[in-house]
């Protein structure tokens, strides 16, 4: 790829990154200061529940930061010059996804809406969720910088559903206008399954120009 | 600087929290009816006999339900949008005669969701009796009726004439009396379509043909799918499977079907439209509140909530 044409292409993810962050934020805010009538939670009869109650919002208060904190960790910029600051944030990430965003958002998805098979998606995603982040952090300690790219690849990936899951549906809606259960059991799995293929497209890349690089190096 | 920097962010996030929510309002004339309307006597508590044919004069007492049809000559006030809708512009009228003593004649009509009194004398022949009615005059539509009712036949036939210079000052009414009976059973039937023509989206199509570039304009309302022919919010109480997969058009007919049912007049257009053409729809009241069932009270809530869902977060980014 030209230099210019990287160039183009990092400022789009940025500004794509960053418009729909604040839109993420956004809608964090209809959660503060506490309020269980509005929005998701109009439709959520569960929220009487105190443990769905916990879950709910741990999971809307922990999972913003996340989604912040983790775009850093992908700008090789901070990455080879600040490798401190690489390390308090990643740790940060790691405890957040692991004590609180992925254990909140397992219980939420044994209640989550549109049957089994959407309840069986939420569930397994925060499970690999949970699994991919704790890979990556074993790999990072044992200095295997390879894996532990490759699996916090795939961990903000999952990470990114909040934002896919709901520009999918907006697309459907818009576009295909079909009934909103329908959408909603359609996004429950695109909103992860496709980043989880993008994901696996990314490492292949970065993996592959890795071993050149190693390749010419060799030379 | 700063400051400037500051009103601008601002500024872009205000802007963007559109697209979480929207802040449309839902419909509902019933609930949101002034509460002035209350005390107007309902029409369907009249002491009203059976009989449905004429024979002498308290047979003229009760609701006479009918179409209230423009009688404009070859003006043509016709609503026409797009090739979905088609609508002469008439109404279900209901014309109540509620007491006649001697000469005199009291009651009151009932069309799109308007409640006028009227009073007028009676006359009579050996074919038929000649009532004239005059409303108050202080409403826009107010107007007199001359109407026409044959003894020994089942129908009442009459024209109206506004008093002020409305659109359309001139209509003609074929009537037969009618008893509202509620009937909590009782399902839509396959007859005029819901369209939301105030609500279109107006979309522009291009297509090549042989080289030649045909444009053109087609338009997407705001309607409704089968499943109002199937789902009964008055003999059940509605759970979330039932209707999470509904959209606004959906939500809003099963809601106003409960409406219907009542008897209830809307004064909403495309509602009005939709209603009258189900043959079973009587509009005689435009309060309703206080005949409500239970069952049908918490439907209503619950399918204002999904309503209030489907307006706000259904095309947005959210979950919704």
């Amino acid at each position: 790829m030209g230099l210019h044409l990287k160039l183009v292409f990092q400022t789009c993810i940025v500004i794509a990154f960053i418009y729909f962050a604040q839109l993420l934020v956004l809608i964090t805010l209809q959660y503060v200061p506490l309020n269980y009538d509005v929005s998701f939670l109009q439709l959520k009869t569960e929220i009487n529940l105190f443990h769905y109650r916990i879950a709910f919002f741990t999971h809307v208060y922990s999972s913003i930061f996340v989604l912040l904190l983790g775009f850093f960790q992908f700008i090789p910029f901070i990455r080879k010059n600040y490798k401190k600051t690489h390390r308090i944030i990643g740790m940060l990430y790691i405890l957040i996804i692991l004590f609180l965003s992925a254990p909140s958002g397992l219980i939420m998805g044994y209640y989550g809406n549109g049957g089994i098979y959407s309840q069986l998606s939420f569930c397994l995603q925060a499970i690999l969720w949970f699994i991919t982040t704790l890979l990556a952090n074993r790999y990072a300690i044992k200095g295997q910088y390879i894996k532990h790219f490759n699996f916090m690849t795939i961990s903000y990936a999952l990470t990114l559903s909040a934002i896919s899951l709901r520009l999918f549906k907006w697309i459907i809606a818009v576009f295909w206008q079909l009934p909103p259960m329908d959408i909603y059991k359609l996004v429950v799995w695109l909103g992860w399954i496709i980043n989880l293929i993008v994901a696996y497209g990314i490492i292949k890349f970065t993996n592959r120009k890795r071993q050149r690089l190693n390749q010419m190096k060799a030379l | 600087m700063k400051f400037i920097q500051y009103n601008l962010l601002i500024l872009v996030l205000l802007s963007c929290s559109e697209q979480i929510k929207s802040n449309k309002k839902i419909q509902d004339e019933v609930m949101s009816a002034p509460g002035s309307q209350t005390n107007i006597s309902k029409s369907d508590t009249l002491i009203v006999n059976n009989n449905i044919i004429i024979k002498n004069k308290a047979d003229l007492i009760g609701n006479w339900v009918g179409w209230f049809e423009p009688d404009m000559g070859n003006q043509n006030n016709d609503l026409a949008v797009d090739d979905q809708i088609y609508w002469g512009r008439e109404n279900k009228i209901s014309l109540s005669i509620e007491d006649i003593e001697g000469e005199n004649v009291k009651g009151h009509s009932v069309v799109a969701g308007n409640y006028r009194p009227f009073s007028g004398t009676i006359s009579d022949s050996d074919t038929e009796y000649m009532i004239t009615l005059k409303e108050p005059g202080d409403d826009k539509y107010d107007g007199s009726f001359q109407i026409s009712m044959k003894k020994n036949q089942k129908i009442i036939s009459g024209k109206w004439k506004a008093y002020k210079g409305i659109e359309i000052n001139k209509r003609k009414f074929n009537l037969t009396k009618k008893l509202l009976k509620y009937n909590p059973n009782q399902l839509l039937e396959y007859s005029r379509e819901y369209v939301d023509w105030t609500k279109l989206n107006t979309e522009k199509f291009r297509e090549e043909y042989e080289n030649e570039v045909f444009e053109y304009i087609s338009t997407t309302f705001s309607s409704a799918t089968e499943s109002i022919y199937s789902i009964n919010a008055s003999n059940r109480k509605l759970s979330k499977k039932d209707l999470e997969n509904l959209n606004k058009g959906d939500l809003l007919i099963i809601r106003n079907t409960i409406y219907a049912r009542h008897g209830f007049s809307f004064k909403n257009r495309p509602l009005r439209i939709f209603f009258d053409a189900q043959e079973w729809y009587i509009p005689v009241n435009i309060d309703i509140k206080s005949n409500l069932t239970e069952i049908e009270k918490e439907n209503i809530q619950l399918l204002l909530k999904y309503e209030k869902n489907a307006v706000e977060y259904y095309d947005s980014f959210g979950r919704g």
